[in-house]
């Protein structure tokens, strides 16, 4: 009763054929599945993920039982005399070796995991301090929203990269790390720092969606009916966020795997004993060891452009699919 | 007859002023003695991915052996010295300040005779003295300059203690008669003293400047030349008080050094052989980009590498296209490259568990990864083979091919503590998320994943911090970090001796809160470990089980084989050193590295100084005339 329902006629018949059909009523979920379902480009890159994500789930079952070699596992006996990968793509290897001897296609599916994991989690937590503070600082306005409005703005207007290098940098020279042992260099760094710089995009976006919804009239009548605050935001409100942050949160993660990826080809991401796709690119990359082995280049960084790919079109679809007003 | 006279007294002139022109000759241009056309002029370009100075370029502490080459081949002169060449001869002793010297009977006094006309640079532009000589001295003996191997004269020269609370205390073992003669009075025979007299830290340093910096590295950057060379810009100081000294503008930390002739030198002083001083000028300009200091070589940029492994594609060229054979020199580089455990941390505080990492560690693997066999040999022991040869080929872990005995590994596991089951595997808390110190920079990132594999075969998890070269040497050398293992590290001989190897790593003497190289707490005492504080003292009484087992040491040996001559003495050290590696067991060494430098076609004369294991900025020569005025830096 609180959803905005929209109908849709069908088309019209010629005028000597009689009209007998009655105007069928779609809820908004089927609207938005046909709408999706033409868009041809968004569906090639919901397939593209699938087959990523079973992969990445199903990868150390290929590393054991279908080329039966692990991600670190290493193999001296590819690697020629002074140390450069002697064996290209081929039979055993389909992704040819590295430095170490170690296989790249089951590391490239590795580094599938790494990559949508972080990016899950990261994007999660993002989401999750989003909502919540986006939702206070639209519904009670005030003081909480100039809090978390100039908090935005501050973390929107920090230099990201150069930030996120300085913080894993100062806390990876003693021991113990930082905050006494609380911020150490690993995947939960990478994650929080992420979900740090992330977070304003789906405050912002929030607030303003719960600033227009707070002003319609069946909050208003909940209101009157005598809910609480916290009964009308989450019965009527947060329902009415999940279009926006289903879209924006699909168009953020492609941001934030690009941001793992450059955290780990800069050395103070992920820790090397974990593939990930940046910190295979950096190996490739140094000592120019791609003009001697291309294939350490090429997996890797044509997977992270194409993953990237996949959730930006998906991203672009759900918006159109959800409400064609809100594109541009 | 008069004819006869006359014509005899006329040739007679012409021969002595023959012979006088001849003797004279020294201050001008000379052939080199292979008979090239002339070799001076022409700057030597280089990069570096970071300087890794240990002590911010204060000669007092710097204990890089790079900058023992800077110090030694350009720009300080000590009162002996190397003649800055490849191999045994590069091992030898010359004069440098000093012209002469005697030795009392009993070996305990020491009277050098200094040169006259050896020079500081501008602005001081005054003779070096006796005093100066002193004076660096009282430096290495103020506590808070921390001269990392300042004992190697503390305990050695009477009144030098290492712990004088100011640089203005003089020392009563060293006393200054006159400006030409310095005297020292040792408590003990010192076989080797003149090789602890060529090291940097003994150079002159002018009271002058010098007072001025009281904290270690202040003075790094105001160096004042005494060599052939002077820092960029060293004759715009302002030396009329410490106040108004700024840092030297040719040396930005961060991004190069620069250095230029010394007007002030006088050729005539020092020997062609010592420095051939070809060079107009030294650039070195900081370029973290190693593939980037490479393709410069290679396009003409710069001249050649200093201490950077060529990427391994290029060296692939290097090595099998016979056109490039004169661009890459392969020299030895009396250096151990090693893992170091630490005796206070568990699960290292057992001999067992070390003894087990020796024998998994995969040597072969990472002499791949250094770049093969060119790179250097697999270590054994701890000396580099030219300074012990008769440790090179004994091998207390041996492995088919060097690639690690898991087995033998995991039978010496199953006999610590820590391995509760006896598989062979730790099971103790205490081997997961095992902090293991290392570099960021190749070949180490290719080393880490086999470290970590290779340890956890034995049970041990664990988590690689990989930093950058200094700031992973500063973590290791502070004692309160208590590391447990680090793989960072490489040491080279001080001197051809095994005394100058071996003492400070393993003596109690290198032994310090900061700037610790005996890193794995060798002999650490009740004491000492106490001054560190009470995280260090706990770490102690807990591997020590409150002192009833103490650390191994090797502080008694080492004094026996202090004394010693010739065969007693090598046959000592061998014990000693078996015993380091067989009962101690503080390393993993793993490969004796060569030197690998590549230099462009405008070198045209190359030479390794042994000494410092790099090119030897003393006899290098290049043709491209640059002026080092004219390079562009920072």
């Amino acid at each position: 009763m609180s959803q905005v329902t929209d109908t849709i006629t069908e088309p019209e018949l010629d005028a000597g054929v009689e009209v007998s059909a009655a105007v069928i009523g779609r809820s908004p979920w089927e609207l938005f599945w046909r709408r999706f379902r033409k868009d041809k480009v968004a569906l090639l890159g919901v397939a593209f993920i699938a087959i990523l994500v079973l992969l990445a789930i199903t990868a150390p079952l290929i590393a054991r039982f279908v080329v039966h070699h692990g991600p670190n596992q290493l193999n001296q006996d590819l690697t020629n005399e002074i140390g450069l990968p002697a064996v290209g793509p081929s039979g055993n290897y389909w992704f040819g070796v590295d430095t170490l001897g170690r296989d790249m296609f089951v590391r490239t599916i590795y580094g599938a995991r790494t990559s949508l994991t972080v990016a899950f989690f990261a994007t999660g937590l993002a989401v999750g301090i989003g909502i919540i503070l986006g939702t206070l600082a639209g519904f009670f306005g005030g003081w909480v929203d100039t809090g978390v409005s100039r908090a935005i703005d501050i973390v929107l207007s920090l230099p990201i990269l150069l930030l996120a290098i300085g913080i894993a940098a100062a806390c990876s020279i003693t021991a113990a790390g930082c905050l006494g042992g609380l911020i150490q260099p690993g995947i939960s760094l990478v994650v929080a720092i992420i979900a740090l710089f992330s977070w304003p995009y789906i405050g912002r976006i929030v607030r303003g969606q719960v600033l227009s919804i707070r002003e319609k009239e069946f909050v208003e009548a909940s209101r009157s009916l005598g809910f609480t605050n916290a009964g009308i935001m989450f019965r009527e409100i947060l329902p009415n966020l999940a279009a926006p942050v289903i879209v924006y949160t699909t168009l953020i993660i492609p941001n934030n795997i690009l941001f793992e990826a450059a955290l780990s080809f800069l050395g103070v991401g992920i820790p090397q004993t974990t593939p990930s796709w940046g910190r295979m690119i950096a190996d490739a990359a140094a000592g120019q060891l791609y003009t001697a082995a291309w294939w350490m280049l090429l997996f890797p960084g044509v997977a992270l452009v194409f993953t990237t790919l996949a959730f930006n079109l998906v991203g672009d679809g759900l918006r159109d699919a959800l409400d064609p007003r809100m594109g541009g | 007859m008069e004819t006869l006279k006359r014509s005899s007294r006329v040739l007679a002139v012409v021969a002595v002023l023959a012979i006088v022109a001849a003797a004279c000759g020294g201050g001008e241009e000379q052939a080199p003695p292979t008979g090239e056309p002339s070799a001076r002029g022409g700057t030597y370009r280089t990069a570096i991915e970071d300087f890794g100075f240990t002590n911010g370029f204060d000669p007092t502490g710097e204990y890089l052996g790079t900058a023992w080459g800077l110090y030694s081949d350009l720009l300080t002169r000590t009162l002996v010295t190397y003649n800055h060449m490849a191999g045994v001869p590069g091992d030898e002793i010359f004069p440098d300040i000093a012209e002469s010297w005697e030795t009392s009977a009993d070996g305990l006094t020491w009277t050098f005779h200094l040169k006259s006309g050896v020079q500081f640079g501008p602005p001081l532009d005054r003779d070096v003295t006796s005093a100066d000589v002193a004076y660096a001295f009282q430096r290495i003996n103020t506590k808070s300059l921390i001269a990392q191997y300042g004992n190697y004269y503390a305990g050695v020269i009477e009144g030098l203690t290492g712990d004088a609370k100011s640089q203005d205390t003089p020392i009563s073992g060293i006393s200054t008669p006159d400006d030409s003669t310095i005297v020292f009075t040792l408590s003990k025979p010192t076989g080797d003293f003149l090789y602890r007299l060529a090291m940097p830290a003994t150079a002159p340093v002018p009271e002058e400047v010098g007072k001025c910096f009281t904290k270690a590295g202040d003075y790094g950057r105001f160096v004042i030349s005494s060599g052939p060379y002077m820092i960029k810009g060293q004759d715009a100081l302002d030396t009329s008080s410490c106040n108004a000294m700024e840092p030297i503008s040719g040396f930005d930390p961060d991004k190069f050094m620069v250095f230029v002739r010394n007007p002030n030198y006088d050729p005539a002083t020092d020997s062609p052989e010592v420095r051939s001083a070809n060079l107009d000028g030294v650039v070195i300009t900081i370029d973290t980009n190693t593939d980037d200091i490479f393709n410069k070589i290679q396009s003409g940029e710069l001249d050649g590498s200093w201490a950077s492994l060529p990427p391994k594609p290029l060296e692939q060229q290097y090595l099998t296209n016979p056109d490039l054979t004169d661009n890459f020199h392969i020299n030895s580089g009396d250096r151990t490259w090693y893992i170091t455990m630490n005796l206070l941390v568990p699960p290292f505080d057992d001999v067992n568990v070390r003894k087990a990492v020796n024998f998994v560690i995969d040597k072969s693997a990472l002499q791949k990864a250094w770049g093969g066999p060119a790179h250097g040999e697999i270590a054994t022991m701890v000396e580099p083979p030219e300074v012990l040869p008769e440790t090179a080929e004994m091998d207390p872990y041996p492995s088919p091919n060097h690639e690690g005995d898991v087995q033998a590994a995991q039978d010496a596991m199953s006999q610590s503590t820590y391995d509760s089951n006896g598989d062979g595997e730790c099971d103790a808390d205490v081997c997961n998320n095992v902090l293991l110190v290392s570099r960021n920079i190749p070949p180490w990132t290719d080393m880490n994943p086999i470290l970590s594999e290779n340890l956890a075969e034995i049970g041990i998890n664990v988590r690689i911090r990989e930093l950058e070269t200094s700031t992973a040497y500063t973590t290791i050398q502070t004692a309160d970090n208590l590391i447990p293992i680090a793989a960072n590290a490489g040491w080279g001989k001080d001197y051809a001796d095994p005394y100058g190897f071996d003492f400070f790593i393993f003596n109690s003497a290198g032994i310090a809160c900061s700037g610790q190289v005996n890193y794995s707490g060798v002999g650490m005492t009740k004491d000492q470990a106490a001054e560190c504080g009470p995280k260090v003292l706990a770490a102690w009484n807990a591997a020590t089980d409150n002192g009833k087992t103490p650390l191994p040491s090797v502080d008694e040996k080492m004094d026996e084989c202090y004394g010693l001559l010739d065969e007693a003495r090598t046959t000592c050290w061998v014990e000693l050193d078996t015993y380091l590696m067989e009962e101690a067991v503080p390393w993993v060494p793993y490969i004796w590295a060569t030197v690998f430098t590549v230099t462009a076609d405008s070198v045209t004369h190359w030479e390794f100084d042994q000494f410092s294991g790099a090119l030897s900025w003393a006899h290098i020569a290049v043709d491209n005339g640059i002026d080092p005025n004219s390079v562009p830096v920072g």
